[in-house]
């Protein structure tokens, strides 16, 4: 990593008086695997069109490589685009589809050939050559669209949910692929999905976005450890939230009881979210600072699911260890495991 | 199957009573000596063939072929454009600009003809902005009169295609490097080439076989193909000539349309 290859600021955008983008600002460095992580209608598709150039900006500039984007037509911006829906040329077959960037660039057939058969290998779908794009099924589809994007090899490579339709198994081995090919063709990825699991494991940097706001920004192990507000912790993995008044540095009261923590910095009595993930509390038999009662109890392959009413509040536990509806139990967690945050309007 | 069969009987009985019985008439008369006053008994003739080496027929031929395919031409470079443009169109104000488009097509035809007609004489209406045109009679006039009349037949074909093609297809072109000209012609065009073929066809088979046009425009002096059969069919009465020389026009036409339909590979035109 190092340099910065994309640097966005204030970047915001309406259509018909919706803001749709509001005032972001995101550095992308070479080599770096963005992933931008929201919910639907959230702007991740406006976000990569506007780096794309299919859309301008009401304001904020774009800078690719040092050069300020506005200025360049899509067509001469060294990025290239794996799109939501394909857009696979359905006049052309599998090979002109995936040759055709390169075409446009004039290299020569021989090496336009080589090129193809390695990217088709890649995306496993040798012998796919000559085949009609109608006839392909959707996860065929996009890895046509993928290695169409990919062969390219630009310096910026935007992926919008590219891996959608394909199943757990090719899924996985994808995601394997796309960040081997990341890291030996030492390109930036910026990928969306809304998958955040995909997003955890594959990407350097996450950018969380909701309501075209970008919510966090940071490692997988940031975002997931120390959300910094309600919206990301409840958008990745499960989490229990909780009210919670801060009484001085590392001491929160929630549920009528102090505990020790390890955040600081808030203001005395300052009202605050405090967020425990489910695999972070122990259930214990006998009485403790917190109590309730199991309300239900799913297996979830690995692990139990347990919720336990407090108060009338449903906490969610993740262990391997069953109990049955109806035990009194009590809940049991470390402080490092309480993470507080600002308390968000919402 | 056999509920398709149903649905497509009155088309089926409409086919063959108004196009394959005259048709076959037609091929009866051109090689036969019936006729108007002989209904009865008849008897093969090969007169009709001799029709076909007279030079006035062969220049009348090679002139519709001529002008046929410089107004197709002329319609799609019109056409193809304004289709575009439409399609490509925003607004909600895309009906009406098309129902205006339309619109000259439900007005009578040989009015519109008589109506440029009395524009191309050297004295018309036109004489108060100072304009004398003198048209009549010249392949311009023709063309003109054509690509008037058949230029919505070329546009909407094409505009239909061009409007539900799907636009990241040439986002995705752009995105790959192409030009705006490249994007035009390795996409658009490509994928509008069944509204090509549907706009050419259109705008070819009126104009072949075009006789009004032609009588009123040209002063008698180019004469179609279409002028001829009339004259053979209702002037002279030489209804085997006649029957032949359409004949012979249907088998043109048949050849140019298997020329453009080539160009077609998906097959996804009206015929
Ligand atoms: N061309 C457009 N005109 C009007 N509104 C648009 C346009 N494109 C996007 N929007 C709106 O902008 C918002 C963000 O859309 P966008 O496609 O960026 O969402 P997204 O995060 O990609 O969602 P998804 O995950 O469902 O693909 C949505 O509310 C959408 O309706
Ligand atoms: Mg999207």
């Amino acid at each position: 990593m190092g340099t910065k290859l994309v640097e966005i600021s204030g970047l915001t955008k309406s259509f018909d008086d919706v803001e749709v983008l509001k005032d972001i600002h995101l550095y992308i460095n070479e080599n770096e695997f963005v992933t931008l992580l929201g919910p639907s209608g959230c702007g991740k598709t406006t976000l990569l069109r506007l780096i794309a150039g299919f859309e301008y900006a009401d304001a904020g500039v774009i800078t690719f490589d040092g050069r300020v984007l506005e200025e360049l037509p899509p067509n001469k911006r060294a990025i290239n685009t794996v799109f939501q829906k394909y857009a696979l040329f359905p006049h052309l077959n599998v090979y002109e589809n995936i040759a055709f960037g390169l075409k446009m660039k004039k290299m020569p057939k021989e090496d336009i050939n080589k090129e193809v058969t390695s990217v088709l290998k890649l995306v496993k779908l040798e012998g796919f050559e000559g085949r009609n794009i109608k006839t392909l099924s959707g996860g065929q589809q996009q890895r046509v669209a993928i290695a169409r994007a990919v062969v390219n090899k630009p310096k910026l490579l935007l992926l919008d949910e590219p891996l959608g339709a394909l199943d757990l198994k090719l899924r996985q081995e994808m995601q394997y692929e796309l960040k081997e090919m990341q890291r030996a063709l030492g390109i930036s990825f910026v990928f969306v999905t809304h998958d955040q699991e995909e997003a955890l494991t594959m990407s350097d940097t996450v950018v969380v976005m909701n309501d075209g706001i970008i919510q966090q920004i940071g490692t997988p192990i940031d975002i997931y450890n120390e959300p910094e507000n309600r919206f990301t912790a409840n958008f990745i993995g499960e989490s229990n939230i909780i009210d919670g008044v801060m009484h001085k540095d590392f001491l929160v009261e929630f549920e009528g009881v102090m505990f020790e923590c390890v955040d600081e910095g808030f203001d005395q009595l300052e009202n605050v979210d405090i967020v425990i993930r489910p695999e972070d509390i122990e259930l214990k038999i006998d009485a403790g600072k917190i109590n309730g009662v199991v309300d239900a109890i799913t297996f979830k392959g690995v692990h139990y699911e347990i919720i336990v009413m407090v108060n009338d509040k449903e906490y969610i536990i993740h262990s391997t260890d069953p109990k049955e509806v109806g035990d009194k139990v009590s809940l049991h967690f470390e402080p490092e495991d309480i993470h507080v945050m600002v308390k968000s309007n919402a | 199957m056999r509920r398709l069969r149903i649905i497509t009987l009155p088309y089926l009985v409409w086919m063959v009573v108004l196009v394959l019985v005259p048709t076959l008439l037609i091929l009866l008369l051109s090689v036969t000596n019936l006729d108007i006053y002989n209904i009865g008994p008849f008897s093969f003739v090969t007169e009709g063939f001799e029709e076909l080496t007279k030079p006035l027929v062969i220049t009348a031929m090679k002139n519709s072929v001529r002008l046929s395919l410089l107004a197709t031409l002329i319609c799609f470079l019109i056409g193809y454009p304004t289709a575009y443009f439409l399609a490509n169109l925003k607004t909600s104000k895309k009906t009406m600009l098309i129902t205006l488009f339309i619109l000259p097509v439900w007005s009578n035809m040989l009015l519109r003809i008589i109506a440029w007609e009395t524009l191309f004489f050297p004295n018309s209406i036109l004489n108060m902005f100072g304009i004398s045109l003198n048209l009549i009679g010249t392949d311009v006039a023709i063309l003109i009169g054509m690509t008037s009349m058949y230029l919505p037949f070329m546009t909407l074909p094409l505009y239909s295609v061009l409007e539900k093609m799907d636009h990241s297809l040439i986002e995705a072109s752009k995105d790959l490097g192409a030009s705006n000209m490249q994007t035009f012609l390795k996409v658009t065009l490509p994928l509008s080439l069944s509204g090509v073929v549907s706009g050419v066809i259109m705008t070819l088979l009126p104009s072949m076989t075009a006789f009004a046009l032609p009588e009123r425009l040209s002063g008698g002096k180019t004469l179609l193909i279409g002028n001829i059969i009339e004259d053979y069919f209702m002037k002279t009465s030489n209804i085997n000539g006649g029957a032949m020389i359409s004949i012979a026009l249907m088998v043109v036409i048949i050849v140019l349309f298997m020329v453009v339909v080539h160009f077609d590979k998906e097959g996804e035109t009206l015929i």
